[in-house]
């Protein structure tokens, strides 16, 4: 990486292992303007890859959580018809109800780009959305602008944000927008960066525990009949709660006694399967 | 430049496109890349976008740069399909012998490299698919591997069917790139999920409804009037009906339970029902079909808006769709053949489907299938297909 005076440059945050490869991307794709795109399970850190850049970056960070039925309008602006109409009714507030640009809020978007500093703008979990939303929503990001039509302004952003866009699909997003945005999938940790990953949230952890955890939460992965798998943020919040148990020995977990299954799985039904996998395999 | 490069991704199959490209240029331009890493990992975040790709581009990656040689990915699938046949030889050394129409006794005295050399050779014989034959692994034929032309109840005395090798070999191998459009699998369950809840069409009066609210206020007299919508519809009911009664079925049964187990909240009413390759008088509410039947005349007394989901191979013998005593169970004699029973109950349930475990381009073949696909539209079971059921079901 070439340092380029006045670009800054990411490399990892307090609470955050990062690899090299990933480092390098997030570099090149902030100086490359482009949205980067995080693909991965669920765990893997995509998120907290922004709030990395964000933290170690000394940027604000915005979120945006897109959900199913989201409209892109409500992503960038909201015109609150409602409270105006309420206004106009009762008259009792600072607003004027006949500026409609008084009852304009911005949306996350929206308000990354009228930020009066850069901002790092994470839209999570984009594959929840349908297709026309995504691509409208790349235009947008491409163009650095919007209309709002109800006062006929455009927004133009004042700093370009660093965008990071994490999609859990399987499926690929469609061809516009994967043209528009750098890619890189995260692989899940493998044991040893786990134990790095777990090292940095308990500097100091038992060897012991450590290690027993770890195996166990692997092969607490392999069972194929749970829907949602455990993931890194559940074994963290496991060590936890055993650490919190005076009782606990990290011996328990070989002899596959397992406590706080409940950490781990989350859905009833793999709370269920998970429990008579184990004891099941007590047997053998 | 890396012009060549470039063409050589396309050529490999990496959708690359150009505008890709002259970012990477634009990358190079700028002075951010000044190693054969950076190289590396810049030009895969920006031309490959798909994880899928990502070991393609890694082999091409060293082939092109390190000289390494390209892997000869045609020798590369025999050699792993010589080694699914090794295993199944462990397993079940018969049934492997069968197939290849030699003694198991002649097979025995080779070393296990050996014997995956004389795999790989016979593999390599067979280059292309092979459908009817008598020799080879395939569909509808007479050669012991191979599935469907069996009387379902005939070959198996207990224990695992000898069938299930052969399929599995072949298809599993042969597959194995089309992973989005294949058989659902435990790791594919959280995608097809979400399919599956797009079934749900009901919800709350929770939708301000402005056009309705203006209006209404205004004819109050400037009075708010606020109009909720409700999102039409209730709640779905389902019936869910598995043919848990062939080697072939084995696999998909817990995974088709599973996923609709957790789908059940968003479900009024789901029930499921088995049966065995295909419906005569009754369906089973027990998966061992014997504790619970459930006279099939009585789904006249369902709603008719409940949702059927037949999940089953559709393979078997004609006859056993088509005559009247076809029953492989010799207490099922009522005298009407089964597919007026299919009928009946696509009749009854007008919003019906059909999720099939076999491939969609295997459909042809085997022509129960084919017949029962023009009662009940028939769907792959897997992610697109079922992307296509939940549309079909929630047609009106």
């Amino acid at each position: 990486m070439s340092k380029n005076g006045d670009i800054q440059e990411f490399t990892g945050a307090s609470r955050y292992v990062l690899d090299q490869e990933l480092a390098r991307i997030v570099n090149i794709s902030m100086s490359l303007e482009m949205p980067l795109l995080l693909k991965g399970e669920p765990g893997t850190g995509k998120t907290m890859l922004a709030h990395a850049i964000a933290e170690s970056l000394h940027m604000p960070l915005i979120v945006l959580n897109v959900k199913s039925n989201m409209k892109l309008v409500e992503a960038l602006y909201q015109y609150d018809t409602l409270t105006r109409l309420n206004d106009s009714r009762f008259g009792d507030s600072s607003r004027d109800v006949s500026r409609i640009e008084d009852y304009i809020k911005m949306g996350k978007i929206g308000q990354a780009f009228v930020a009066e500093s850069r901002t790092v703008l994470l839209i999570d979990e984009i594959d929840k959305a349908d297709t026309d939303f995504q691509d409208d929503m790349l235009d947008v990001l491409d163009q650095m602008e919007f209309d709002i039509i109800e006062v006929d302004k455009t927004i133009r952003a004042k700093h370009r944000p660093v965008i990071v866009i994490t999609s859990n699909a399987k499926k690929d997003l469609s061809d516009p927008f994967l043209g528009r945005c750098n890619f890189h999938h995260i692989a899940f940790p493998d044991p040893k960066m786990m134990k790095k990953i777990v090292s940095v949230h308990f500097p100091d952890l038992d060897d012991e525990i450590m290690d027993n955890a770890i195996a166990t939460f692997y092969k607490l992965r392999e069972i194929d009949v749970v829907e949602k798998k455990p993931a890194t943020r559940e074994l963290i919040n496991w060590i936890r709660a055993l650490q919190m148990d005076p009782d606990f020995k990290p011996k328990q977990l070989t002899k596959g006694d397992i406590p706080y299954l409940g950490v781990l799985f989350k859905k009833s039904q793999d709370y269920v399967n998970a429990g008579n996998y184990i004891s099941r395999r007590k047997l053998f | 430049m890396f012009v060549e490069f470039f063409y050589k991704l396309r050529e490999a199959g990496i959708p690359a496109t150009p505008t890709a490209f002259l970012t990477l240029q634009k990358a190079l331009s700028k002075g951010l890349i000044t190693s054969l890493e950076d190289f590396y990992t810049a030009s895969r975040a920006i031309l490959v976008k798909s994880e899928r790709h990502f070991d393609l581009f890694d082999q091409l990656f060293a082939h092109y740069f390190e000289g390494a040689e390209m892997p000869d990915t045609e020798s590369l699938e025999l050699d792993e399909m010589a080694r699914a046949l090794l295993d199944e030889w462990l397993k079940n050394p018969k049934a492997i012998a069968e197939a290849f129409g030699v003694d198991e006794k002649s097979l025995e005295k080779y070393s296990p490299e050996e014997l995956l050399e004389y795999f790989k050779k016979r593999l390599e014989e067979q280059t292309e698919r092979h459908d009817g034959g008598n020799r080879w692994i395939g569909t509808g034929g007479t050669s012991p591997v191979g599935h469907s032309g069996y009387h379902p109840e005939g070959m198996r005395v207990g224990g695992e069917s000898q069938n299930k090798s052969a399929v599995k070999v072949a298809n599993e191998r042969r597959y194995k790139d089309y992973s989005r459009s294949g058989p659902l699998t435990h790791s594919s369950m959280g995608e097809a999920l979400k399919r599956l809840r797009n079934l749900v069409p009901s919800g709350p009066k929770d939708q301000v409804n402005v056009e309705e609210s203006i209006y209404q206020t205004m004819k109050n007299a400037g009075e708010i009037e606020i109009v909720f919508d409700r999102r039409l519809k209730d709640r779905l009911k389902v019936i869910l009906m598995i043919d848990n009664g062939g080697w072939s079925m084995d696999p998909y049964v817990p995974v088709v339970q599973t996923l609709f187990n957790y789908a059940k909240s968003q479900f009024k009413d789901l029930k499921t029902y088995f049966f065995h390759n295909t419906v005569y008088d009754r369906v089973w509410e027990d998966p061992s079909r014997y504790k619970k039947p459930f006279r099939v005349a009585d789904f006249a007394r369902k709603d008719p808006e409940t949702r059927l989901v037949m999940v089953g191979d559709a393979s078997m013998a004609p006859y056993e769709l088509m005559a009247q005593d076809g029953s492989i169970y010799a207490t099922e004699r009522s005298g009407l053949p089964s597919i007026e029973r299919l009928r009946f109950l696509a009749n009854t349930f007008p919003h019906n489907v059909w999720l099939n475990p076999v491939p969609e381009r295997m459909w042809p073949y085997t022509r129960t299938i084919t017949m029962i696909n023009q009662i009940f539209p028939m769907f792959e079971l897997s992610i697109d297909g079922l992307e296509g059921a939940v549309t079909q079901l929630m047609a009106a």
